[in-house]
């Protein structure tokens, strides 16, 4: 059952590799180049983008990690069936997000180092950027599953450090401005997938609690620091009617948390998905030849980290 | 455009919801067994459609699509009709049915 998930798995890679390349392109351009300042910026933003896609992708990988915890204990308590076949299948989609985390985190630290070093103007130095980056590409895990992989890769590599070399800057920069439209569409294509991933986790997470209030499984005694706090004191674990009195609140607030799970997500997912349009902006300006609008990262990322932050901090 | 990923997961979150209740009044072991094979079964439906990365522009998916939200339908109303558990099982086994049968027209 592995192979579920390789036709967007090659479809990830094939896009992370793509704005590798875009990334390669956007440090290169300041070869002699106006545009040199702008290219350093791509890139450094494109990181910061590329490191909020690790954090979303690992957030999800806690999901599914807690999810994988609520069907354990619904067999448990519940007699909901869990196979051992069916909890192959989430850990199997557990471990293709952890590659596309590492992926995306290989990716950011690559973008951040060639952002570093894209100062250099002489072709020399283009030269020895490019044999270092190939080989941070060897050593890419992902890439390590495909020799053909690499070899497309470095065949790119050569290709633009050919174009650099005779000054076709803006050719390179409309390239950028594709790959980043690819990946962007990449995003759209798999918001469904994570809406849904976490739709579940949260619906069957709140029949549980549900479950585990009604059946004295909760303490429901933090519904009550709003009245004691404030005088110094804190509430005992309910018992009795004062217990049953409370459990129409905890199963409202329930709902509640529920529905802030859900939106928060939805933010995120729409956050990421806007990030890599706007750097899709702002390269096309570049490969216009006109400057680069803004230079700090895509404000949308503080939203997945806020939202990453979130889903750690639940599981805790 | 039907989304195959949300009608299965429609199915498998609709007897999450119920399955307290109607396991409850079933009256045999042997209903008891059904619906928990039904659970499984629309549990895994839905883990390996999220695994499959949905192609649901196919016609014949759009049909089976169809089939499948109007069967969640009866599921969503399950609880009012559990007096027959038999019934109920039966609506449940034709969902869950409809979302294997989904799942496997986009591998």
């Amino acid at each position: 059952m592995f192979g579920l998930w390789s036709a967007p798995a090659k479809l990830l890679r094939s896009n992370i590799r793509a704005v590798a390349i875009l990334i390669l392109t956007a440090c290169f351009l300041g070869t002699g180049c106006k545009t040199s300042d702008d290219a350093a910026a791509a890139a450094a933003q494109m990181s910061a983008t590329a490191k909020a896609l690790s954090d979303y992708y690992t957030a999800f990988g806690t999901i599914l990690d807690d999810t994988d915890q609520i069907y354990i204990l619904n067999q448990q308590l519940l007699s909901k069936p869990y196979t051992a076949e069916n909890r192959q299948l989430l850990k199997n989609n557990e471990t293709e997000l952890a590659d596309r985390a590492a992926l995306a985190a290989d990716f950011s630290t690559m973008a951040g180092q060639f952002a570093a070093r894209s100062g250099s103007t002489a072709p020399a130095d283009v030269t020895a950027s490019a044999a270092n980056l190939e080989t941070e590409i060897d050593s890419l895990k992902s890439v390590t599953q495909s020799t053909s992989d690499q070899n497309a890769l470095s065949f790119a590599l050569q290709q633009f450090v050919t174009a650099v070399k005779e000054h076709k800057e803006r050719d390179a920069a409309r390239a950028m401005d594709g790959f980043a439209r690819g990946l962007t569409a990449l995003f759209i294509h798999e918001g469904a997938v994570w809406n849904s991933v976490e739709a579940v986790h949260t619906q069957v997470a709140k029949n549980l609690a549900v479950y585990l209030v009604d059946h004295d499984g909760a303490d429901n005694s933090a519904l009550l620091k709003v009245a004691l706090h404030p005088f110094g004191l804190s509430p005992a674990a309910p018992t009795g009617d004062l217990k049953a009195a409370l459990a129409p609140l905890a199963k409202q607030q329930i709902a509640t948390r529920t529905a802030a799970l859900d939106d928060s997500h939805a933010e995120a997912t729409d956050a990421m998905t806007k990030s890599p349009q706007e750097m899709s902006d702002r390269i096309h300006a570049v490969s216009e030849d006109k400057p680069m609008p803004l230079r700090m990262a895509p404000i949308q990322l503080s939203t997945v980290d806020k939202w990453a932050t979130q889903v750690a901090e639940n599981q805790k | 455009m039907p989304d195959v990923l949300s009608t299965v997961q429609a199915t498998f979150l609709s007897i999450d919801s119920q399955y307290n209740l109607l396991r409850a009044v079933c009256t045999t072991q042997q209903q008891r067994d059904d619906l928990g094979n039904q659970y499984a079964e629309a549990q895994e439906a839905y883990l390996a459609c999220i695994g499959k990365m949905l192609r649901d522009d196919d016609p014949e998916i759009s049909a089976l699509s169809m089939q499948l939200k109007a069967a969640n339908a009866k599921i969503a109303q399950a609880v009012s009709g559990m007096g027959n558990m038999n019934k109920v099982i039966d609506d449940i086994t034709t969902a869950v049915a409809l979302g294997a049968a989904l799942v496997g027209k986009i591998a």
